[in-house]
This record gives C-alpha cells, structure tokens and sequence, in this order.
C-alpha cells in the first residue's frame, strides 16, 4: 500500500511539470502584455516600456520559465503581476473560503444525494423515484449561472430570505452551496441507485434472500456495503473537483474564492498567479484521485480478501 | 455544472475503467447486436422521449428559415424587449430581435456545438487509447501521462486559456472543448483494450498474421462500441453546458451569433424587466439537455449487457 | 416593591437599555457601495483607474469641486494659495499649517517633495508618471541618471517650489488630480513596495482612515476625527467588491448597498426612472466625458479621409443616444466636450446623411461598399458591444461591411498599443479640467500610435505643443477650436458620439450624494449625508 502511494506521488511530479509547462506556454502565445492591461485607457508606452523591463518580462521565454521553476521549487511561487503580492499567500487566503463552500457543496451533495439514490433503488419506478431522479437530472442538466441567477432572484431578492452575494457569515453560503452541490448531488443520487440495483440482483444477494433474511437488513446489510463502493471513490473525486472548479459560482455569488482568482489571472495575463492557482487546484485533483484509489483498493471485498 | 466533477459516463464506465468487470468473450458484436439495442432501447419510455426531442431539435434546426418569418439578426430598435405576443411569441431581445427566432436558429448552433467537439475529442480519445492500450511500453506511458495531465488540469480554465490564445470563433470552441474533452475517453478506451488484447481471439489474429492495425480497428474497436456509443450521448450535453460557461465568461460563441448560451449570458441584464431573454433559451438549453442524458442513459441501459457480463 | 411593579421597572430599563443600544447602533451612518473590480492598492502612484480610496484616504494641494452640475473650480487643498511665474515655468505652493496624516505627523514641505520624487523613482516602478513628465529633471530621473529631482524644492517648512522644463498652463489641473495626492515621507518611506498592499500600509490626510481590507471581498474606511476641515457626517465607508453587474443591482434592491451605478446597467435605466420607488431616488451629473469611435489610418480603408468622412455620415447618433440612452445625454462634435475648459459650443456639426456617404465611398474609390472590422472587448452586457451591433447594422446602408471583432482586455490593449487595432469605441472622462487632457491623450505624437489612431500630422503635434505653453487665456481658446476643426473635420480623425448623463440610484436613507464634477464612477463622499 504504501509503496502503492509513493510511486503515485513520484508520477505526479511529472504531471505538475507537465501543467506547469503548458500554461508558460499558452500564456506566452497569447496576445497580451499584463503592463499595458494595468493602465488600460492611461497608457503611455514610454511607462509600459520602463515597467516591463524592471519585471524582467522581456528575457527569452526559458529563462523567465526556469526562474520561476526554480522558486517554485524552493516554495517560492514569486508575486503577482498585478496584485503585487506573493502568489503563495493570496492563495492560502483565498482557500479557506472555497474550501468552505466545497465542503457545504459536497455535505448537499452527500446528505441528499445517498439517501435519495438509495430510496430511489428501493422504491423503484414508483412516485419517489421519479421524484428523485427528476430532480437529479435537472441538477445535471441546468447551466450553473442560470440557476444560480434564479435562485437569487427568487431568495434573495424576491423572499428577501437569503443576502445576494458575499461571504460574511453562514448564510452567505446557503445559496452558493445548493447551486453548486446540486449537480454533483445529482450524479451521487443517479450512481447511488445504479449501483444499488446492480447489486441487489447480483446472485449472492438472491442467495440471502432465499435464504429467508428480511428486506431491510438484506439491502442495509450486504448491498448497501458493496453498491456505496463505485459511489465512495466518486465522492473522492467529486470533492477534489468541487475544490477546483467552482470559478463560475464564486463569480456569480462574489465569493473570493481560488476560482475567481484563477479567472482573474487568466484575464490580466499574470503568470505567476495562474501559474500558482492551477498548480494548486492540480495538486488537489491529483490528491484526490489518489485518495478515491485507496479508497477503492481499501473498500473492495476482493483485494480485502486477498 | 462543475467541469471537474466526474462527467456521467466516465462514472458510469468507472467500473468498467479499474478493470474490475470481466468482457464478453466475442470475436465481434453478434449481428443481431443492432435489433437487440434497439429493442431494449425502445422499451424505455423517457428514452424514447428523449430520442424524439432530439429528433424534434434537429427539424428545428434545419428547418429554422421556414418555421419562422423573421431574420435572427435583423436589428429593430423599435421594439426593444418587448413581452411575448402574436406577432413575437417569445418576445423580443433588446435589439429588437425576435427572440423563438434567435432561439431556432441556435438550435444549429447548440447542436453543432454539443456533436462536433464531442465527436472530435472521441475519435481522439479513441485513436490515442487503442494504440496506447494495444502497443503498450513508451507509448501507453507517453499517451497516459498525458491523460494525467489534462484531466488533471482544472479544464474550465484550460479551455479559457485555450480560447484566449486561439481567438474566439466557432471552430476555436470545437478545439477547446476537444483538448478539454479527449483524456476522458481515451482512459476508458484504453482500459477496453487492455483487456481485450489479451483474449484468444486477438492472439488468433496475431497468430495468423494480421496487421496490429487491422486487429485494432476490426476486432477491437468494434467491442468497444458499447462504451463509446454512450460516451458520445452523455458528452453531448456536456459539451453544450460546457459553451454556455465559456459563453458566460465571455470565451464563448460571440455576437451576433445566436447562441443559447449567449443569449442567456446576455439578457442577465433584463432578468427583471425582460426575464424570457435570459429564461427561454436556458429553458432550451435544459431540455436539450435533458433529452440526451434520457437517450444516453437509454443506450447506457440498452447496452449494458454488453458492457460488462 | 410589589412584584408587578418591579416587573414594570425592569421590563422598562430593559426597553430603554435596549432602544439607547439601538440608538447607539443606529448613530453610526454607514454608506455601502458595491465596486466592479478589486483596486488592489490604495497607492494612487500604482494605479490608473481606481481611486476611490485615494479620493477619501489622502489630499491634494488643488481640488477640484462640483459648483454646479457641469461647473467645477479649482479651490485650495492642502495648498492654501499658489503662484506661478511670469514666464509659467515656475509654481510655488504655500501649504496649511497644521494639518496631520493618519499617523499623527503633520504635513510639510517635504512630504509634497519626497511623494512626488518617489513618483519618478524607477524603483517605485509607478505608472502615473506622465502628470511629472515635465518637471525639471524628470526625465533624468525616471531614467536613473539622478538621485533627486531636480525641479522639486522644499523652500521652507510649509512652502513647495516647482519648476517645469517648459511652461505646462495645465500643470495646476493636474495637481487636483488623483495621481497627484500627498504621501507622508515618514510612513511611506520605510515600507518601500509594501506601501499601499493593506489598510496598516496606507496613510493619508483624508476625511476617511483606511481601516479593513479583505482583498476580493470588501474595504471599509472608517472617519478621521481629526481632519482638517473637520469631520465627515458618515462615520463608515464600506466598499463591497462585486464583479457582476446583476448582482450588485440585486444587492441594492434588498438593501444590501445604498448607490446603484446605473454604467453597470444601462439598459435598465429606464426601469428604475419610472419606478414607482426608485424613480425619486436617481442623482445624475453630467459627465464631462466623450464617447467616441476611433478609425485607424494604418489599416485600409480608412487610410483615405472621405471614406473616414463617410463613416462619420454613416452612423445616426441621434438615433443611439435615443434607443441605447434613453436621451440622457447630448451629442458631441468635437474633441472637447462640454463642461471642459475652452469648451466650444460653435464647432461645426457632423451630419447624418447616408446617400452623402455612400457617395463620398464611391469618390473614394469603393463603389461597390467595403469591408471594415470593430474590435470589441468580450464583456456580454457591455455597453461597447451593444452600441456596436448597432452601428454594423447603420452603417451597412451606406456600403460598410462591418465584422465584430472579439478579443478580450489583454489582446485588446496590447494591440492598440502596437497601432494596429481596427476601428474600436470607448469614453474618455476628464482627469482634470483641461482641454489638453483630451487632445493630448489622442492626438499627440505618441498617443496617436498606442491608440490606434495613425492621425501622424505634425501641424497637430505642433499646435498640441504650442496649446501646453499658451498662457493667454483667450489665445489659447481659439487655439484648441481651430485644432477640434481641424481633426473632427478636416482630418475626420475621429468620430464623436456623446457626452451622457452619470445616473445613479440611492436609498432613500442617503439624504445628499454629489455626483463628482467630471462624472467619474471614483468620488469622495465627504459631502455625501446618510440617515
């Protein structure tokens, strides 16, 4: 197992790499001088010339990548271009808070999700059934901002229930929370019953049902544990990638999240910034997939067994 | 939607992915294979629903100039955002564009949008997982590291990137959501073959001569047609929420062009005064939607006897 | 005491305890703005285009005030009065005793010396530095050739000597300008590039303290007691950082905010005016500002006048001014607009007359029309966008085949700066009141090129030059009418469309909110009065 881990950490060296190369890369090609987009209608090429040249942003293209990955190495992700703050604190600061609304996401997506795939499974084809998967296809199925426009509209201003936007307090996250999880809720709900139904037709499943054991105890008992397996893994994932990817509900409900810096960078071509969220949000999505594998290997009866 | 989250069909093919489904013995899907899909498919009512909005989508889209009087970017400063009427039944934009027009005419687009990235990213994802799968050694490491990587990669960020750097035009759209989309489908690809090479009867092929390429392409691929056929339906309406993010971000479909993503990103501004320019097309967009994720889980069902044993 | 009595005595104490703690609660006036983009330094030397927290936190030597919608006027900052030499080359400022930064320390000569040296030391890499270009010894300066400025000069505690290299007439402009508020040499000093990354990093003499900063979230200012011409009726400012335009409109309609920038949506204007709540709520300004298409003569086919002629015939102004802006504005045909200085309400007016166009296009050698592009930036919603869609469908009448093209803000400016960007619009707001803030900006011999617009005329270059340095007042008025002539006219460098209304919609509880004299989206709110 352990051995298992490491040789997985190591390959993700070269990932990183990897990402890292592509966005120097990418940022390179793309038109676009971060000086000239600070002073944007005050521009003045004599200000933008002198500036780019005491950033050093016109040395050859491996020295500038080298530079940065040397830093990067020693833990030092350089400043931002245009925040002008180191890139390794504005992204712990920013953390916390899509931490909090990833964690609010996945809790929806788990605490409504399971139980709903589950009575879905159970109560197949009936009234509750539709009822839940209707609702989760609709959360696989609406564009994020659109929901989320409308859940503010209808909450927020019309209700007056729940504030618009921000990140003050509980009620801030309400919202944002439910936009976000709902699809991954969704898909937790839609595995869940699939996985469910596969299982309980399974043969060991019959067995024990001949076998005279009641209902509840032959679905809690047996097919519950097998089915989640498939779900479990998933769940792993789907928190790394609520952590990384929540760039639109963050922009919509003003939550200054890693998201919305991401975004941010990209617009104002601040390599050190981009380069810096991406690593970040790469690093989770890496962790992970690492932690669904283990999950899997822990969890499945076989390789238990062996 | 998250476009991180697991998309539907790569968890639907996750078991399929670790390896821990035993495939069917067959040198190549039985003939009868297309009758038996179709009559299990059939047998799903919301499938079949879902397969008559598609169809019901593509008439509009090819149909649009005689379904509707008007020109969809035709600008009449006279009647800004005015309600649904008789004479514009869903209403007008704020260019005075009449709105079920822009809407039917972005059918072409949302539909070209949700197939052509898709299909693109699966031929891909395809060729990138038999021969990885199948040669093995460098190649595989190479093609799979590269997986890593882009899956890895937050992919609304990479495709805005992507976008930034191409230029944003339609075809730009194709190759982002392609660049974003391919990896997915070349794991599970490869996985197939994985398991397949080494079966008696790509061994028998081997044996006898026949050229990697040729076992590749008419004894494997053939058995991964299964996975891909539901691949291909559940990463259409990925491909098409995917452009309405970029559209949202404004690395999207550009105006004029009538896009359902678009349009809604657009009419934000008139959620209060003009709430059907931001809703209707979001309706369609959902629908839409919806309808390929019934097809897809139809064909997920239908074929699921196939898939695994 | 009989136990209902006490009952009585207690449950009142509790009531009053409790109405004084609203009360006490209810004392302190908060005002609450929502803004589009994280400013991400209150150093005004750092920054081209947020100063909301320089127009409260600091001071300059000259302000500029609002004396009617429209009028401003120069009056004293922290300079109580100035003089400027014969010849114009040499300004000297007497400053007000006794008045204190943030940290105590009280405003002298050399604080006025050492902020603006530190805005042409290269180590400061600061991007404001075209309002010092031509002080004496700049250039050396910026270039690192001297460790000092050498037209900066504390005389004595409380008098500051400029000296310019050439005369500038709107040297004392600029010193209202933002960019040019006044730092403390001993805070400043020792926090080198720090300076102005948090609120512990910013001191000022302004109305308003720099208390709370929660970078991409919200800022809070709180008021100075001490300030020197005595304390702001609102007690806290809290700016709240909201990218998306829907969402600040929503946040003002539940309370959360108390101003509302109509800029951010303009397409509802009309809807808040004829609200039954909001419509008595609505405070505009004019906006001493342009709105403009630009045409660039490096890219065909607008290397030819009458086809730049042509265009200007081409689009009905008056027909956007009236669908996109609801009338809440006023055509402009020049380069300066109105409420500028030298303002010219004689200069001649550009037509609309499509069938002219179309024959002037024939003229020029395109009978059969031609194509053109219009770069926009991809901001859905945006007003640019929106105005443009429009004016492709005008100007098709008269032969041109315009494409939209999108990039966005990065590709955008970096483009223009090369000169090669196609015809694009954009506004132009007053930094300080002075025709040269316009015609300079566009038209002089470097803007020309990083703006796209080509317009290489040295009768224009020299005119601009001799516009800086003429101190006759009347002279120089004519001087910049003839030179509006002939770039909107005879050149067609440009095609002006606007000037419009600032509107925006408060609370009812904001008892008083001046909209800024230029009609800038940054103002102080010393004089603004809350509930």
């Amino acid at each position: 197992m352990l051995k298992f881990i490491l040789k997985r950490l190591l390959i993700s060296i070269p990932i990183l790499i990897g990402v890292t190369v592509i966005i120097f890369f990418l940022l390179n090609v793309v038109p676009g001088d971060p000086v000239a987009l600070m002073m944007k209608e005050h521009i003045s090429v004599d200000v933008v010339a002198r500036v780019r040249a005491q950033m050093h942003l016109d040395d050859p293209a491996i020295v500038r990548y080298f530079r940065f990955l040397a830093g990067a190495l020693r833990g030092d992700l350089g400043e931002s271009y245009k925040l002008n703050r180191p890139v390794t604190s504005l992204i712990l600061n920013a953390f916390p808070n899509t931490f909090v609304l990833a964690l609010w996401a996945a809790l929806f997506a788990w605490v409504v999700g399971i139980p709903a795939g589950i009575l879905s499974a159970v109560k197949k084809y009936s009234l509750p059934d539709n009822l839940f998967m209707g609702f989760s296809l609709l959360g696989v199925s609406m564009p994020v901002f659109w929901s989320a426009l409308l859940f503010q509209y209808v909450f927020a201003v019309k209700l007056r229930w729940l504030p618009v936007a921000g990140f003050e307090d509980w009620r801030y996250v309400i919202m944002p929370a439910i936009v976000l999880g709902w699809s991954s809720a969704g898909i937790i709900a839609r595995l869940t019953r699939s996985s469910l139904l596969e299982v309980m037709r399974n043969d060991y499943i019959r067995t024990a049902r001949a076998k005279g054991l009641h209902e509840l105890p032959v679905i809690f008992g047996h097919a519950l544990k097998n089915s989640l397996l498939p779900v479990v893994t998933v769940m792993a994932i789907q928190v790394a990638g609520l952590l990384a990817g929540a760039v639109i509900t963050e922009s919509v409900f003003g939550i200054p999240g890693v998201g919305r810096i991401a975004v941010n960078a990209i617009q104002a071509r601040d390599m050190p910034l981009l380069q810096g969220a991406v690593l970040f949000e790469t690093t989770l999505v890496i962790l992970g997939n690492l932690a669904a594998d283990i999950l899997y290997a822990f969890l499945d009866p076989r390789i238990k067994a062996a | 939607m998250g476009m991180n989250d697991p998309k539907e069909q790569d968890l639907t093919l996750a078991c399929c992915a670790a390896g821990t489904c035993e495939e069917e013995e067959s040198i190549a899907p039985p003939s009868s294979f297309l009758k038996d899909v179709v009559i299990a498919y059939r047998r799903n009512r919301l499938a079949m629903v879902g397969a008559a909005i598609v169809l019901i989508l593509f008439l509009m889209a090819v149909f649009a100039p005689w379904l509707t009087p008007y020109d969809p970017y035709a600008i009449d400063l006279e009647v800004m955002t005015e309600a649904p009427s008789w004479s514009h039944w869903l209403g007008t934009d704020q260019f005075g564009r009449d709105l079920l027009t822009r809407i039917l005419y972005g059918t072409r687009i949302s539909l070209v949008i949700g197939i052509v990235p898709t299909l693109l990213s699966m031929i891909i994802g395809t060729t990138l997982g038999l021969i990885g799968g199948y040669y093995g050694g460098k190649t595989d490491m190479v093609i799979m590291r590269l997986c890593d990587i882009v899956l890895a990669f937050p992919s609304l960020l990479l495709a805005m990137v992507v976008m930034y750097t191409l230029g944003a035009t339609l075809v730009n759209i194709f190759i982002a959501l392609a660049a974003v989309g391919w990896a997915g489908t070349a794991r599970v690809v490869r996985s197939q073959v994985l398991s397949l090479k080494e079966k008696e009867f790509v061994e028998a092929a081997r044996a006898v001569g026949v050229k990697n390429r040729v076992i590749m392409v008419r004894h494997i691929l053939p058995n991964c047609l299964p996975a891909l056929i539901v691949l291909f339906t559940l990463g259409i309406p990925g491909a098409i929420l995917s452009e309405a993010s970029l559209s949202f971000l404004g690395v999207g479909a550009q105006p004029p062009t009538p896009s359902w993503g678009l349009i809604v990103t657009s009419g934000k501004e008139f959620l209060f005064s003009a709430p059907w320019v931001a809703i209707a097309p979001g309706l369609f967009i959902l629908v839409t939607v919806l309808a390929f994720n019934f097809m897809g889980d139809g064909f997920r069902d239908a074929l699921d006897p196939y898939m695994k044993q | 005491m009989r136990k209902s009595r006490l009952f009585v005595v207690l449950s009142l104490s509790f009531l009053l305890a409790g109405i004084l703690a609203a009360g006490a609660f209810a004392a302190e006036k908060v005002f609450t703005i929502a803004y589009n983009e994280e400013p991400q330094t209150s150093d005004m030397q750092m920054t081209t285009s947020c100063y909301m927290i320089p127009m409260n936190v600091y001071d300059r030597l000259i302000e500029c005030v609002t004396t009617a919608p429209g009028k401003s006027a120069l009056v004293p900052g922290l300079a109580t009065k100035w003089e400027v030499s014969k010849d114009g080359k040499v300004y000297t400022f007497y400053l007000r005793k006794g008045v204190k930064f943030h940290n105590g320390e009280e405003l002298t000569a050399q604080d006025v010396v050492y902020t603006f040296d530190r805005m042409l030391d290269p180590k400061t890499k600061a991007l404001n530095t075209d309002i010092l270009d031509f002080v004496l010894g700049a250039k050396d300066r910026m270039e690192g050739k001297a460790a000092s400025t050498a037209g900066l000069k504390a005389l004595d505690r409380y008098t500051v000597r400029i000296t310019l290299e050439k005369p500038f007439v709107p040297f004392l402009a600029i010193m209202a300008s933002p960019q040019a508020s006044i730092l403390n040499e001993k805070f400043t000093r020792p926090l080198g590039n720090k300076y102005g990354l948090t609120a512990q990093a910013t001191c000022g003499t302004g109305p308003f303290i720099l208390k709370e900063w929660v970078l991409n979230d919200h800022h809070t200012m709180v008021a100075n007691p001490n300030y020197f011409r005595g304390r702001p009726q609102i007690d806290k400012f809290v700016v709240k950082i909201v990218t998306d335009p829907e969402t600040m409109r929503m946040l003002f309609e539940s309370g959360e905010i108390d101003l509302f920038d109509c800029d951010f949506a303009m397409s509802q204007i009309p809807y808040f005016t004829s609200h039954p709540k909001w419509g008595k709520q609505t405070v505009s300004g004019p906006r001493v500002g342009i709105y403009y298409y630009t045409f660039n003569q490096a890219i065909k086919p607008f290397d030819n006048v009458k086809v730049r002629k042509a265009f200007q015939m081409a689009v009905d102004r008056k027909l956007i001014l009236q669908k996109m802006f609801y009338n809440h504005g006023q055509l402009e045909n020049g380069v300066m607009p109105r409420g500028l200085i030298h303002y010219n309400p004689n200069q001649e007016k550009i037509e609309y007359n499509p069938e002219k166009a179309k024959k002037l296009l024939a003229e020029a050698g395109y009978p059969n029309g031609v194509d053109m592009e219009i770069a926009l930036v991809a901001s859905t919603g945006s007003q640019w966008q929106k105005m443009s869609e429009i004016v492709q469908a005008m100007v098709a009448k008269a032969g041109f085949r315009v494409t939209l093209k999108q990039m966005d803000e990065a590709a955008f400016y970096a483009t223009r700066k090369e000169g090669k960007l196609p015809m694009y619009t954009n506004k132009w707001s007053a930094d300080f009141n002075d025709p040269d803030n316009f015609f300079y900006t566009f038209f002089g011999p470097k803007g020309t090129v990083a703006r796209s617009y080509n317009n290489i005329s040295p009768e224009v270059f020299a005119a601009l030059e001799k516009g800086r340095s003429e101190t006759d007042f009347a002279k120089r008025g004519k001087l910049y009418a003839d030179l509006e002539k002939k770039i909107v006219i005879d050149q067609a460098a440009w095609l002006p469309m606007f000037s419009l209304k600032h509107i925006y919609v408060v609370q009812p509880r904001v008892k008083k909110f001046v909209v800024p004299w230029n009609g800038w989206s940054d103002f102080p709110i010393y004089e603004t009065r809350v509930e």
